[in-house]
């Protein structure tokens, strides 16, 4: 037993406790995760007692799996084409915003700077009910896929600001400096030399964006008009207390895979970007830095 | 003739309440080496960014061989710079970098080809195009700063502390190296540095600058033999600086009394009458036995003595209360002097240079008594 503890407590050795904690909550939070996913292959309607493997949830069911049920292919196709314009309209915007903010020096530039973490500190359900109010009675926005789109730019534009904001300021103003020293005009070093620079975090900007629109579930609520306009997370939400079958789990299964997925595709492109970028940056602390 | 004479005429900058240059005259020649010198916040950095194009001036004139150039923008100015981070273009490798500014200026890919090759070549890069500035050391990365703003045959370079992130061995030879470039090229360099010991070594001329003004303009011997104010007798290597009390009647010679005692001072501002400074190299200071005796000796006590290698430094604080340094080159003789021994510290008149009382008070030194740092001392006395 002394030996047992000696060896654990080595000073010498790797730090063994906060390693098994580490595991220990690794476990925790994926156990869930893969439970759910395994229930989407269950050959039975039940999301709790397993009946042999199947892919029936996810395509070979005629009517209730993913692929041929129009609800939940629907609200699958809504939830990317959402998270599509979102990464489209935000990331552009908050790449500009953020440029202004770091290289305009005048007055307003610090409220404005203080105004940008707004949405990220107001709770969302406030945010959604705003949105509500002014969409409805101010710009008179129809509810659907416009004011969700909307809703969903308004919070993102934040994160993308903050995400560039801290790589122009770990840039400096030297780069653009030096290219308009050497002849470039000043669109010309913004695109020769301050662009490819940003684009690890323009893509950080892209992936968190992603994420965020992915998994909204206030705003987007809010703002949809009908079932037409309904994302995976107010699907799962509206029939996890009715009939749900594995086909849910598999449909909850398809936005895990798409965020792995864009973790990798994120993790490699870094990879790639970092060969010739300056040491201490990455893509993935830019995303770090956020969520 | 010769391209790349810049002319300052009453050049100011001011950012918000805070007067960074305030109205200075320089004319530097063409192909000049001249450094500003001085220490940070002294405005050289400004200078060096106006004539850049990188600010704007709030008043005055930047003229570029008799042409102002203060509402050019800076792509479109003959000027290149080479940044004190170098700002390679980390994406670019090393021959992308170099031809950046050749592609801007639509130079056909032959020629600039051949232009990137060989200025590479001349700053020992040759086979380093297919690196990227993060393989390279700090040294190769500041030839390829270099090499980047040369390509581009500018009229005049700007270099603002280009040296200042390299170790000390690598500067020295820096150094030579960027002398014999600038010779070779023909180019005006407009150097920044807050290195007394780079500006003596390279410059053709520098001025020295403090709180937005230039306080001399002249040949590093003159700056170090002669100079003008008080700020510049204590900027430039190790000075004595003592403040005194002239007095006599007009004419050549000029009494001055440093407490008690009286000396005579040979050179300088000889008309000053009144409170005024006077300064005297340590390598000029004599010291003798205690007996000795004659003019301008003023008795004192040897209170360190620092070995230096090639020579000895030796600090003596005076009967009046005032800390001396003098330099005794080791040759062999064996050490006369420890700590403690009584001596004279014969300060000649012809080095007893006295310096007009310094207007406001605000480009004052460090009060002589405060002795400086024995490694400045070094680097003084080698050179």
């Amino acid at each position: 037993m002394r030996r047992v503890r000696d060896w654990f407590a080595n000073p010498w050795g790797q730090p063994r406790f906060l390693g098994a904690f580490t595991w220990l909550y690794m476990i925790w939070s994926i156990v869930p995760v893969i439970i759910a996913i395994v229930f989407s292959f269950n050959n039975g309607r039940s999301r709790s007692v397993w009946q042999g493997f199947s892919t029936r949830w996810w395509w070979g069911d005629p009517y209730n799996s993913v692929l041929h049920d129009p609800v939940l292919r629907g609200a699958l196709e809504q939830s990317l084409r959402l998270a599509g314009f979102d990464m489209l309209i935000a990331v552009p915007i908050g790449v500009g915003l953020a440029l202004g903010l770091t290289r305009w020096r005048g007055y307003g530039n610090r409220p404005v700077n203080y105004l940008m973490l707004f949405p990220l500190v107001t709770p969302e359900i406030v945010m959604a009910v705003s949105l509500l109010l002014v969409f409805d009675h101010l710009y008179h926005v129809p509810f659907g896929t416009e004011a969700q789109i909307l809703g969903q730019v308004t919070f993102s534009i934040s994160y993308v600001v903050i995400i560039i904001r801290g790589r122009l300021l770990s840039i400096g103003p030297e780069y653009e400096e030096a290219a308009r020293d050497l002849g470039a005009s000043q669109l010309g070093a913004f695109r020769l030399v301050l662009l490819p620079l940003l684009a690890p975090a323009i893509f950080a900007s892209l992936i968190v964006v992603f994420a965020l629109s992915i998994d909204d579930f206030v705003v987007t609520q809010y703002m949809s008009a009908n079932q037409q306009t309904q994302t995976v997370p107010i699907l799962i939400y509206q029939t996890v207390r009715g009939t749900a079958t594995p086909a849910l789990n598999a449909v909850a299964s398809v936005m895990v895979f798409a965020t792995l997925s864009t973790v990798a595709l994120a993790y490699l492109v870094y990879r790639w970007a970092a060969r010739s970028q300056p040491a201490g940056h990455s893509a993935l602390g830019d995303i770090a830095g956020v969520t | 003739m010769k391209t790349g004479a810049v002319d300052l005429v009453q050049l100011r900058k001011d950012f918000g309440e805070v007067t960074a240059v305030d109205g200075i005259e320089i004319a530097i020649e063409a192909g000049e080496f001249f450094s500003l010198l001085g220490p940070s916040g002294c405005g050289k950095t400004t200078t060096l960014r106006l004539i850049a194009g990188f600010e704007r001036p709030t008043g005055g004139k930047i003229l570029l061989d008799g042409v102002d150039m203060a509402a050019t923008p800076p792509h479109r100015r003959k000027v290149n710079t080479v940044f004190q981070s170098y700002a390679l273009f980390p994406h670019l490798d090393v021959f992308d970098n170099v031809a950046f500014g050749l592609r801007r200026a639509h130079v056909k890919k032959k020629e600039t080809r051949e232009r990137v090759t060989r200025v590479l070549e001349a700053v020992q890069l040759g086979d380093y195009g297919k690196r990227k500035p993060a393989q390279l050391s700090g040294g190769q990365q500041q030839r390829v700063a270099l090499a980047r703003a040369l390509v581009l045959e500018p009229a005049v370079l700007l270099l603002d502390e280009p040296l200042g992130a390299l170790d000390a061995k690598l500067r020295k030879a820096l150094q030579i190296e960027l002398k014999s470039i600038q010779e070779r090229f023909g180019i005006t360099f407009v150097y920044v540095t807050h290195d007394q010991e780079e500006a003596l070594t390279m410059s053709d001329r520098i001025a020295v600058m403090s709180g937005g003004h230039v306080e001399q303009i002249a040949t590093p011997q003159t700056m170090y033999d002669e100079p003008e104010t008080v700020f510049v007798a204590d900027f430039l290597g190790v000075s004595n600086l003592m403040q005194v009390t002239a007095e006599g009647p007009e004419g050549v010679a000029c009494r001055v009394k440093v407490g008690a005692f009286e000396l005579a001072a040979g050179c300088g501002e000889l008309g000053v009458r009144g409170e005024t400074h006077v300064v005297i190299r340590p390598e000029r200071v004599v010291i003798e036995p205690y007996e000795a005796a004659g003019a301008n000796r003023v008795p004192g006590m040897v209170e360190r003595v620092v070995y230096n290698g090639a020579s000895e430094q030796l600090v003596i604080r005076l009967a009046t209360g005032t800390v001396v340094q003098a330099l005794s080159v080791r040759d062999g003789t064996p050490e006369k002097w420890t700590q403690g021994t009584a001596v004279q510290a014969y300060l000649p008149a012809e080095a007893l240079r006295v310096l007009p009382p310094s207007p406001t008070g605000s480009a004052a030194p460090a009060t002589p008594e405060e002795a400086p740092e024995a490694d400045e001392a070094i680097e003084v006395g080698a050179g």
